[in-house]
């Protein structure tokens, strides 16, 4: 838009009045600007007849402002501009006489004559120049994006073939898991009798108490743990993200009082000179170690004994007290326990009995059959939980790729085609100022600081652009994608990114803004928003 | 812009903010006006009570002109000590009284006057002043007007009455004091220095003659702290103490800035509103309270007292840290008392009578509302922070693409690479000189803050520079550099009480290096106007987050002394600096946070860090209705609220405050989302572009109300005394008002789910609905009506007997409005009248000084059954009676150009500029009948009529509106329409 002076044409209404009635008027409803017999004219709401005279006069007769195409008296309309040698356009009608020649009216027809010249042939030119380019880059970019439509085909198959593979993995998994259950439920039934009246043992109960008290103790510690880190969280980011400027002494305090605590520098100190050293601090967190009392596990030592303890198996616990003080039963119940069958079954038993004891030697679980050793029920419960974890790792593995296939070709996640499909996983970044900005698609984007340093996670893939309105699948849809639910901001949201994307060849990071607090906008190139031209235009056509 | 913190604000949270009143002092916290105070106790429990202030009638002299005296004043409780006083007359009736220690110790700071007026008044050559035994009086003015100065000689007390009948008084009460000079007496070493009884009885036994005045204890003489800073205080005490009364006046308004009602509620005696007196001391409140006497960032020590009967004020010149207490006495009564830290006594009696007189009379000492750029009553869109080049862009873009007319974007602090102020962040914005003319290509503008603080590192070449110059503040030793803390980290402050300082600044915002070798801002432009900002100056490390007291300025004078003007003086430079920027010289503009009485001639200011509640909403309308009173019409608060995220609702009549306040500009700060208009969901964001585009089709009433302002001193926004003194129900009436003289009455909503509202008509008059041409009918006695108030729409009725020029097409900023065709709407009155005036100019040069303008009076006439609309020039018809068409006398003299001498051409090369400017519609309201015949010149005009209700008919209901189409070819020329 060029600025032109302000040099206005002394043009009596009259000469107003001279300006062509079908000027400004879109082509499509060109023959609806004739004059009725009477010469008058219909407002195309039809709500009011006027004068053919009355019609781009320069004063607004029609209340849906019809009647006033070609001189902007009228708001809230709009103006056609022919621009021959170039395509016409649209304008507002408030820039129509304005005194600024607008860029889309190449041919100057949206202000009075003589004000603005027509650079059609220019913006013509330039016009058709861009869209050459803007085509051959579509062109290489919707090639490459057909590889990663081709890339998502493949994937498909693969998948497919992963799914097979792993559906007969758990097939074969889910029938051993089946046949230990039942050694187990069969051991089980077998040695409980016996079990249940150890387990009445009060040094037994005690420990099953022990186990809850600790149990629950260690989750507390966790959650405290938990509770402690983000609360270490939220000062570390006070202490780096604070501005000192606001000499606010309730933070100042909290941010010294945070580093004294954790054994930090300071940091922003007004007076420089006050900073301690590194020796002093060091100093003193040697004095803030507190003395060490016997028999008091070490942290690492804690964490070592006590999810080791928390495992322990009781029941085997109590045979193998059973055995250390010397109970009279020196031999397993499991060969023991036909003593309590009755004649009539022992047939059966005995068959049942040895299936299994070959079965459990098979498998190295109980050590040969004659010399006594327990056929412990916890052995064969080890076997059924690996089995079971084998069968679970194999589900796992069916219901990660027909996740991944449903996926595939969903719109609101790699696309109808999965052209996005390739760039999961992708990471991409971008260096500005102090800091370098990191997304890997589908995953997570990150902050992290050119200085080193903790980088604040930004958000996880959330969404594609879901504003109301927009097609899902659209090419619109896919223009954005959200980030969301990162790194909390100590005084504002949770950290969150908005990636506009627009078709390059190349995938990339172009810019990086923090438009809002806290609340990223990201701008970049990727061939996976190139649609082939011809997609497009059909679209065009279907408008 | 932003006040101290923004810590603990939580965005979406609600905003449950308070601000921290530990941070400032009240007046219990402040040694000076404890003693102030106690003065006041004490003449309240004292039946005997009479001030200790005398004339000696034997020094008195007369000026050989007659125009002033001069005579000596003593204490009887220091009856070595001598006190000099002169009053004068102007030549407008403002009496001056003024008072000062002589041959004393010290000096008292006494420049403060000369920083506010806008020129040296004027002394009156018709006033003989009488001597009598017991006083010396004048007399003057018009019969039914006589005014009448009596200076009472023992107590000393000035008196200013009417038709005998005392309209203010000073130290009446006997609470006049002035603390002179003295030595400090070091503590005598006593032989039985032992603490305890003893001692105090030994203290007793010698009795002060003095105590019953000034009490026993030298309280805060010498040294003062207050939470870790301590006041050296070199100069010991000069508090200034004096009681202003005005007996016969219910209410006072004035002292802004405060966030309180326009009527000021007392602040002392029984059952006072307030338990604190309101105070002035420019300061940065963060999040401040929108019910409030504390001080807030600009100060304007004027005071107005109004009744039935008249209208007076006072002007006290004083800069210092200054406490007022309010009360009254009774119930149609009004006292205060001013309590000040130092500083001479400098006092203007403003006699009135009327309100629009006594706006004349302080406008003429400390100058108008100066004529700003037409662009700069337009609408601002501001944020903390357009992060970069591109983001300013695509805002513009935005706004473009969803047609919202905007005129100014704004730059906050991030502009700056480490605040360091005129040098750009290149990361963000890498391109802006590019930039700015990105956004000029369509006309608009942008505006960029500067403040005053200045970062301490040497690779900043304007900190460089002003240490070369050694034009920076000093500590209290008078010699170190101040540092002190702000958004820049350590920063130092220019003392722009140095004039060495002036002729530097400005060449700071010139847009070319020229043959200077000094710093220039070349990468700006033309169409970059400023915003200075923490101008109180905020500091952030700072006692009550500004500068030691006992700061060392230029001349010598402690930072106490003049204080309230620092602020005043860096937009006074800055402006001066962007005027300067270019030949012929362009009107500038700036933005202050922090002023004083006489910066209104500088540019405009708002109303600081509000917060978006409803409550700061409605309490915004009042300040800006005060400072309007005060001479700064050019005010406004930011729309949104500063701090919060404002829901839709409140945002949309938010909106409608803002295009109804002279300074329109919505503003939010860095911790809140984004919320331009554009981003408003539907219905909101097609409400928000109509308010605008109201706003815009108004600006000719606006810019006409602007350049009243600047002739005669009347506020553009007039509250409901100004317009009807006589009207007692209306005296306390602060939320709605009248723009300049236009008739147009507003009544913003500022209540959430609001559907209508009660609007006061004051007289028996038929007031129009803007919208609907609705005739409400008001009552001689006053009458409310129930307005419609959905919220799409605000409460906006024309009264009866107005003429509105508006342009009605939307555009994408104003200056594209420049040729655009007006539509003239008459509001016929009860009697089938009306009157309205249109005033144009180029907006942005001073041609208008040298005569370049329209001026345009319209009138509506029943002759026999005919109505005629007439136009004349109004501009011609002022020539002609000697009156300059234009405020000349301001900037336009400062430029060179409009010496004073009555210039009007009606061919001047502006109103050749647009001749081809038509009206391109005429609407008349509240015709009798249905007209026979329109016409101009003999001729016929095409028109429609609507019957409806007649002005006359005392009926309710829609109006009858005729709408004549494309009457008349020019708005320049002489023209007459008859109705027939």
């Amino acid at each position: 838009m060029l600025p032109v002076s302000w040099i206005l044409l002394a043009l009596p209404v009259s000469a107003l009045a001279a300006v062509d009635k079908a000027y400004g008027v879109s082509p499509s409803l060109l023959e609806k600007y004739t004059p009725s017999s009477k010469s008058t004219w219909t407002c195309l709401d039809g709500s009011k007849e006027i004068a053919w005279s009355a019609v781009n006069d320069d004063f607004c007769d029609c209340l849906d402002g019809s009647d006033e195409p070609g001189t902007g008296a009228c708001p809230n309309t709009s103006f056609y501009c022919t621009n021959e040698g170039h395509i016409g356009a649209f304008i507002p009608s408030s820039r129509v006489n304005d005194g600024l020649c607008e860029s889309e009216c190449c041919d100057g027809s949206d202000e009075r004559p003589g004000v603005c010249k027509s650079t059609c042939k220019e913006v013509g030119e330039a016009y058709r120049a861009k869209r050459d380019a803007e085509r051959k880059l579509r062109k290489t970019g919707s090639k490459i994006r057909a590889s990663y439509i081709a890339f998502a085909v493949k994937e498909k198959k693969r998948l497919e073939d992963v799914v097979i593979t792993s559906e007969k993995e758990v097939a074969a998994q889910q029938r051993e898991v089946n046949r230990l259950k039942d050694l187990v439920e069969r051991t089980e039934s077998l040695s409980m009798a016996a079990l249940e009246h150890r387990k009445e043992s009060p040094l037994y109960r005690a420990l099953l108490k022990h186990h809850q008290v600790l149990k629950s103790l260690q989750k507390e510690h966790e959650k405290h743990l938990e509770r402690e880190k983000e609360l270490g969280d939220i000062l570390s980011n006070l202490r780096t993200g604070y501005n000192p400027n606001y000499q606010d002494m309730a933070v100042l305090e909290a941010v010294r009082g945070w580093e004294f605590l954790a054994g930090l520098p300071h940091i922003n100190d007004v007076h420089k000179d006050d900073q301690p050293t590194e020796e002093e601090l060091g100093s003193d967190e040697v004095e803030e170690e507190e003395e060490e009392e016997e028999d008091i596990l070490t942290v690492e030592e804690l964490e070592e004994e006590l999810p080791a303890l928390l495992e322990s198996d009781y029941e085997s616990l109590l045979i193998e007290h059973d055995k250390h003080v010397g109970t009279p039963s020196d031999e397993s119940l499991l060969f023991n326990v036909g003593s309590y069958v009755p004649d009539a079954l022992l047939p059966q038993f005995e068959a049942v009995r040895d299936g299994l004891l070959t079965w459990l030697r098979t498998f190295g679980i109980i050590k040969g059959g004659s010399d006594g050793e327990p056929a412990d029920t916890s052995r064969a419960k080890q076997a059924l939980s690996s089995a079971e974890n084998a069968l679970r790792s194999a589900e796992r593995e069916k219901s990660n790729a027909e996740q991944d296939l449903s996926r595939l070709f969903d719109p609101k996640w790699f696309g109808r085609d999965g052209e996005w499909k390739k760039l999961q996983g992708t990471c991409l970044e971008k260096s500005i100022g102090d800091y370098t900005y990191e997304v890997c698609l589908f995953g997570e984007a990150k902050q992290k600081p050119n200085s080193g340093g903790t980088s604040f996670s930004l958000g996880h893939f959330d969404r594609w652009n879901d504003a109301a309105g927009l097609e899902l699948g659209s090419p619109e849809y896919y223009s954005k994608q959200y980030y969301a639910r990162g790194t909390k901001c100590w005084n504002g949201p949770m950290r969150s990114v908005q990636l506009v994307w627009t078709c390059g060849t190349e995938n990339a990071i172009l810019s990086v803004q923090e438009l809002e607090k806290c609340e990223y906008q990201f701008t970049g190139t990727t061939p996976a928003l190139c649609l082939p031209l011809e997609d497009l235009e059909k679209k065009k056509d279907e408008l | 812009m932003r006040a101290l913190s923004s810590l603990l604000l939580l965005a979406a949270a609600p905003l449950a903010l308070a601000v921290k009143l530990e941070d400032f002092k009240t007046c219990d916290k402040a040694a000076f006006c404890r003693r102030g105070k106690a003065i006041a106790q004490r003449a309240g429990e004292n039946p005997d009570w009479k001030s200790p202030y005398s004339v000696d009638p034997s020094s008195l002299a007369i000026s050989s002109d007659q125009t002033s005296f001069t005579a000596a004043v003593k204490s009887s409780l220091y009856p070595e000590i001598n006190f000099g006083l002169d009053v004068r007359v102007h030549k407008d009736g403002v009496v001056r009284v003024r008072m000062d220690e002589v041959n004393g110790k010290g000096k008292r700071y006494d420049e403060a006057a000369s920083w506010a007026l806008v020129a040296e008044p004027e002394i009156s050559k018709d006033i003989r002043w009488t001597v009598g035994k017991k006083e010396v009086r004048a007399t003057y003015g018009p019969k039914g007007n006589k005014v009448d100065v009596e200076i009472a000689f023992n107590p000393l007390v000035v008196t200013l009455s009417r038709n005998g009948r005392t309209e203010v008084a000073l130290n009446s009460l006997g609470l006049m004091h002035m603390e002179h000079f003295r030595t400090k007496e070091e503590p005598q070493p006593t032989p039985e220095a032992v603490e305890g009884e003893e001692s105090a009885q030994t203290v007793m036994e010698v009795p002060n003659p003095r105590s019953w005045f000034e009490g026993e204890e030298e309280d805060g003489y010498w040294e003062e702290t207050w939470k870790s800073w301590t006041d050296s205080k070199p100069k010991g005490p000069q508090m200034l103490s004096m009681d202003i009364s005005f007996p016969n006046h219910e209410h006072v308004y004035g002292i802004p800035q405060h966030a309180t009602r326009l009527s000021l509620p007392t602040t002392s005696g029984e059952d006072s509103y307030y338990n604190e007196p309101y105070r002035l001391w420019n300061s940065d409140v963060f999040e401040y309270m929108a019910d409030s006497t504390m001080s807030l960032y600009g100060s304007i020590p004027v005071m107005y007292a109004h009744s039935k009967e008249s209208t007076v004020g006072i002007f006290n010149a004083i800069a210092s840290d200054t406490f007022i207490d309010v009360a009254h006495p009774s119930a149609h009564s009004s006292y205060t008392h001013w309590i000040s830290e130092s500083g001479i006594l400098d006092i203007f009696l403003l006699p009135g009578p009327k309100p629009a007189d006594v706006f004349k009379q302080y406008t003429g000492l400390t100058g108008t509302q100066e004529l700003p750029p037409h662009w700069s009553i337009a609408y601002h869109q501001c944020r903390w922070n357009y992060v970069s080049s591109d983001d300013v862009r695509t805002v513009q873009r935005r706004f473009d693409e969803e047609n919202i007319p905007v005129d100014v974007f704004w730059l906050d602090i991030e502009y700056a690479e480490e605040h360091k102020y005129f040098i750009w962040d290149k990361k963000n914005f890498p391109d802006p000189v590019d930039m700015a003319n990105d956004v000029s290509a369509v006309a608009r503008k942008m505006v960029v803050i500067v403040d005053p603080h200045l970062k301490r590192v040497q690779s900043y070449p304007v900190y460089k520079e002003a240490q070369e110059l050694d034009v920076l503040a000093k500590t209290k030793d008078g010699q170190s550099e101040y540092e002190g803390w702000c958004w820049s980290g350590s920063s130092a402050w220019v003392d722009f009480f140095n004039p060495a300082s002036w002729e530097w600044w400005k060449g700071l915002f010139k847009t070319s290096q020229g043959s200077s070798d000094k710093c220039a801002w070349i990468e700006s432009t033309t169409d970059v106007h400023i915003w200075n900002d923490m101008n109180e100056p905020a500091i952030f490390n700072g006692p009550e987050i500004s500068m030691p007291r006992d700061n060392i300025h230029y001349g010598g004078w402690e930072h106490r002394d003049l204080h309230n003007l620092n602020g005043m003086l860096f937009s006074n430079q800055t402006s001066q600096a962007v005027r300067a920027r270019t030949d012929p010289p362009m009107r500038p503009f700036v933005l202050t946070r922090s002023f004083f009485a006489g910066s209104q001639r500088f540019g405009a200011m708002w109303t600081g860090d509000n917060l978006g509640t409803w409550e700061h909403m409605a309490v915004g309308i009042k300040m800006v209705l005060s400072l309007n009173l005060a001479g700064f019409s050019f005010s406004g608060s930011d729309v949104g609220g500063f701090f919060g995220n404002p829901e839709p609702e409140m945002l949309v009549r938010w909106y409608h405050v803002g295009a109804f306040t002279p300074f329109f500009r919505a503003h939010a700060h860095i911790d809140t989302k984004r919320r331009e208009p554009y981003l408003l969901d539907e219905p909101y964001k097609s409400i928000v572009r109509d308010i605008l585009r109201l706003r815009y089709s108004m600006l000719p009433i606006w810019y006409t109300a602007f350049h009243e302002s600047s002739v005669n001193g009347m506020p553009v926004v007039r509250p409901h005394f100004v317009v009807f003194p006589e009207d007692e129900a209306g005296f306390a009436i602060d939320d709605q008002y009248f723009v300049g003289s236009s008739g147009l009455l507003v009544k913003p909503v500022t209540e959430k789910g609001a559907t209508e509202a009660q609007v006061y008509l004051a007289d028996d008059q038929v007031y129009y609905d803007y919208f609907t041409s609705h005739a409400y009918r008001g009552a001689a006695k006053g009458r409310n009506v129930t307005v419609p108030a959905p919220l799409d729409r605000v409460p906006l009725l024309v009264r009866g007997g107005a003429v509105l020029p508006t342009r009605e097409r939307p555009r994408r900023s104003s200056p594209l409005m420049r040729r655009d065709p007006f539509t003239l709407t008459v509001a016929l009155d009860t009697a089938g009248a009306a009157r309205g005036t249109l005033y144009l100019d180029d907006g942005e040069s001073y041609g208008h000084a040298a005569g370049a303008l329209v001026w345009r009076e319209f009138t509506a006439a029943r002759r026999g059954r005919a109505t005629h609309v007439a136009s004349a020039d109004l501009a011609a018809a002022a020539a002609a009676h000697g009156q300059a068409p234009t405020a000349n006398a301001g900037a336009g003299a400062d430029v060179g150009v409009g010496t004073g001498a009555v210039v009007y051409d009606p061919q001047n090369a502006f109103a050749d500029e647009v001749r081809a400017v038509r009206v391109e519609k005429l609407v008349v309201l509240g015709l009798e009948r249905r007209p026979g015949t329109v016409t101009l010149g003999g001729a016929e005009l095409e028109w429609e009529f609507v019957p409806g209700v007649a002005s006359g008919a005392g009926k309710e209901g829609a109006a009858a509106r005729l709408v004549v189409k494309n009457p008349v070819a020019s708005i320049v020329g002489d023209w007459e329409i008859v109705i027939q």
